[in-house]
């Protein structure tokens, strides 16, 4: 008919996926989307699980993600339309689980009903690469995307001959639900974003990523990690409680974080041209609610820990009586946060090059009815949270004028949308502020992406 | 009710508006000296339309101070747990400061309570020894302020 564009039916093929030195298995189709349902372009809307095996040539060096156990691909079309499963993509039982399949770029795993567009590939699907780092190898979960718990994940996207942008969020829950997503998956960021890039997304737990705490895991020699393991040994062996599980547990995943630091952290990628190896995160995102304004200080050791609240209560009595007793608290002023922020923002800079993202913090609330500011005792930033934020904010532009720091600011976004409706405790944001925070995020990645180009 | 009786009265004759003015002023005069017989009422705000109740995190008063303007009355934790699925408790503080001189004469609350939208948690009066016989008249007037954790709160320090 006139004006209308005709629906056509294209086969969805995975694609080329490459890695040196293995071939690519993978596990039969997992559904994300009812048969025949309307997807938009770059939704995901199935995944399998991946495993690498080797072709008998010997390669140098470590296997690639040898510390990553969960490796996943998840499929999205590049237009919208309805989508179908092919026959026998999906094989059911543990062979949906396990990889038993060789990856086949011409391989049919759906069908697309959707109208034609000039330019676009719509047979290849755009791959959502997955990848995670347990805290422990126990968490073995098998269903969903990215399953299990996990001390890093990332997700990274690109096609041939490109080499993605990568950013490392650090920040605590304004960060996490931008980068990861509602399935924690990163499946917003990869909607959002076409361009080739990779997000890796570290958890705030056991430490939450305060200035002074990521200064110390950038700055710790491996000696101090081995003081630190022993003091904490002698502290659980020593005491007069018996150390339960739960201070066991809690004590464990402290070590493991202790002795990384992510900022560091190089990666490998599986991309449809093979396996590349980049450098650190061209970016790190930090959020300035994670600053507290008093952190805990090892009396001996001179280390921080920073655990939030509602995590301190996952250990038992023993880990909490080693915070009580082995550590101090340290009062910090928003001139030692300025001036632990600079110190870790020329770290970085020295270490990586990387740019820093700082998410600032909502500065005003409709929840409050003061009248008079005389009723509060001065410095009002010590008590008042809205003065402190703002001040804090501040803080960020200041530093901002000297430093290659992004501010991201969740203020501005908030105060347009609607801080009540949008963002009603002041940190966890609805759908719409995320998206508008991904776009910011986005948009101070992009001056980084023509330096890199793959060789 | 002064406009309402100037409407009524808009065709009377200026003895009728000098008989309403000096009817207004002893009204008054009767409110004022009520107000300085009244008991006041500290019920639980709605602070966020969220919220199904608080906790009391600290209480500065005792029945029977004497309270000036700004003197801090309660701190409040509000934690949105229940109307947002989150696994980082959403929970955000307030302090209640006085914008009136008062006496505290009962409290109904204890330190770490959880209360409801509504509850009377306090009794004012403006007179250290005036009778609580009487139903709180109105609700007493305050200033609510989001504030930082500190350690003096029942969250995160004896929860």
């Amino acid at each position: 008919m006139d004006g209308e564009r005709s629906l056509i039916e294209l086969p969805l093929r995975l694609g080329p996926l490459c890695a040196d030195g293995y071939n690519i298995s993978r596990s039969g189709i997992r559904w994300l989307i009812q048969p025949g349902q309307y997807c938009r372009a770059n939704q995901i809307f199935a995944y399998c699980n991946i495993s690498l095996e080797p072709t008998g040539i010997r390669m140098s060096g470590p296997p690639p993600f040898a510390e990553e156990m969960e490796l996943q691909v998840a499929f999205a079309a590049r237009a919208a339309g309805r989508i179908l499963g092919g026959a026998g993509a999906e094989r059911g039982g543990y062979l949906s689980i396990r990889s038993v399949d060789v990856w086949d770029a011409g391989a049919v795993i759906a069908y697309i009903e959707a109208e034609a567009e000039p330019d676009v590939d719509l047979e290849r699907l755009r791959l959502l690469m997955l990848a995670g780092r347990r805290m422990t190898g126990l968490a073995d979960v098998h269903t969903g995307l990215l399953p299990g718990w996990h001390g890093r994940t990332r997700g990274w996207w690109c096609d041939e001959g490109e080499m993605p942008v990568s950013l490392l969020s650090l920040g605590i829950c304004d960060a996490t639900g931008v980068v990861i997503g509602e399935q924690c998956a990163f499946v917003e960021m990869f909607e959002a974003a076409t361009a080739p890039t990779q997000m890796v997304f570290v958890p705030d737990h056991p430490l939450a990523p305060a200035t002074p705490v990521l200064l110390d895991q950038l700055e710790r020699k491996p000696a101090q990690f081995q003081a630190i393991a022993a003091d904490m040994h002698r502290f659980l062996s020593d005491s007069t409680l018996a150390p339960t599980a739960d201070d066991w547990m809690v004590s464990g995943a402290l070590l493991s974080v202790l002795q990384r630091s992510p900022i560091q952290d190089s990666y490998s990628l599986l991309t449809p041209s093979g396996t590349v190896r980049t450098e650190p995160a061209d970016a790190v995102l930090l959020s300035l609610s994670s600053e507290p304004q008093s952190i805990l200080r090892h009396k001996s050791l001179g280390y921080h820990v920073q655990i939030l609240r509602h995590h301190q209560a996952a250990a038992g009595p023993v880990f909490r009586a080693w915070l009580g007793s082995a550590f101090e608290t340290v009062k910090r002023s928003i001139d030692d946060i300025h001036s632990d922020y600079l110190r870790l923002l020329d770290a970085m800079q020295a270490a990586t090059g990387a740019r820093a993202l700082v998410i600032n913090r909502m500065s005003t609330s409709g929840y409050e009815d003061i009248s008079s500011y005389s009723l509060f005792d001065a410095p009002m930033s010590g008590t008042l949270s809205s003065i402190a934020a703002k001040e804090l904010n501040l803080m960020l532009h200041d530093i901002a004028e000297h430093r290659d720091l992004v501010i991201i600011d969740v203020d501005a976004i908030a105060a347009d949308l609607g801080g009540a409706e949008h963002l009603p405790d002041g940190i966890h944001q609805s759908g719409p502020i995320q998206a508008a925070l991904r776009v910011e995020i986005l948009h101070a990645l992009e001056d980084l992406r023509p330096k890199m180009q793959l060789k | 009710m002064f406009v309402h009786y100037a409407i009524n009265l808009r065709d009377d004759s200026s003895l009728s508006i000098a008989r309403f003015a000096a009817a207004y002023l002893l009204l008054d005069l009767s409110m004022e000296i009520r107000d300085l017989e009244m008991i006041y009422g500290f019920r639980l705000p709605t602070i966020n339309p969220h919220m199904s109740g608080a906790r009391i995190e600290c209480i500065y008063a005792e029945p029977g101070n004497a309270l000036k303007i700004g003197s801090k009355l309660f701190d409040l934790g509000v934690d949105l747990s229940s109307a947002f699925a989150q696994e980082c408790p959403p929970i955000s503080f307030f302090r209640v400061v006085l914008r009136e001189p008062v006496f505290l004469r009962k409290l109904n609350v204890a330190r770490g309570q959880l209360c409801e939208l509504g509850e009377l948690v306090a009794l004012f009066s403006n007179e250290a020894d005036e009778s609580l016989s009487a139903a709180p008249v109105r609700d007493i007037r305050l200033t609510v302020a989001g504030i930082i954790h500190h350690d003096g709160l029942w969250t995160g320090n004896v929860a």
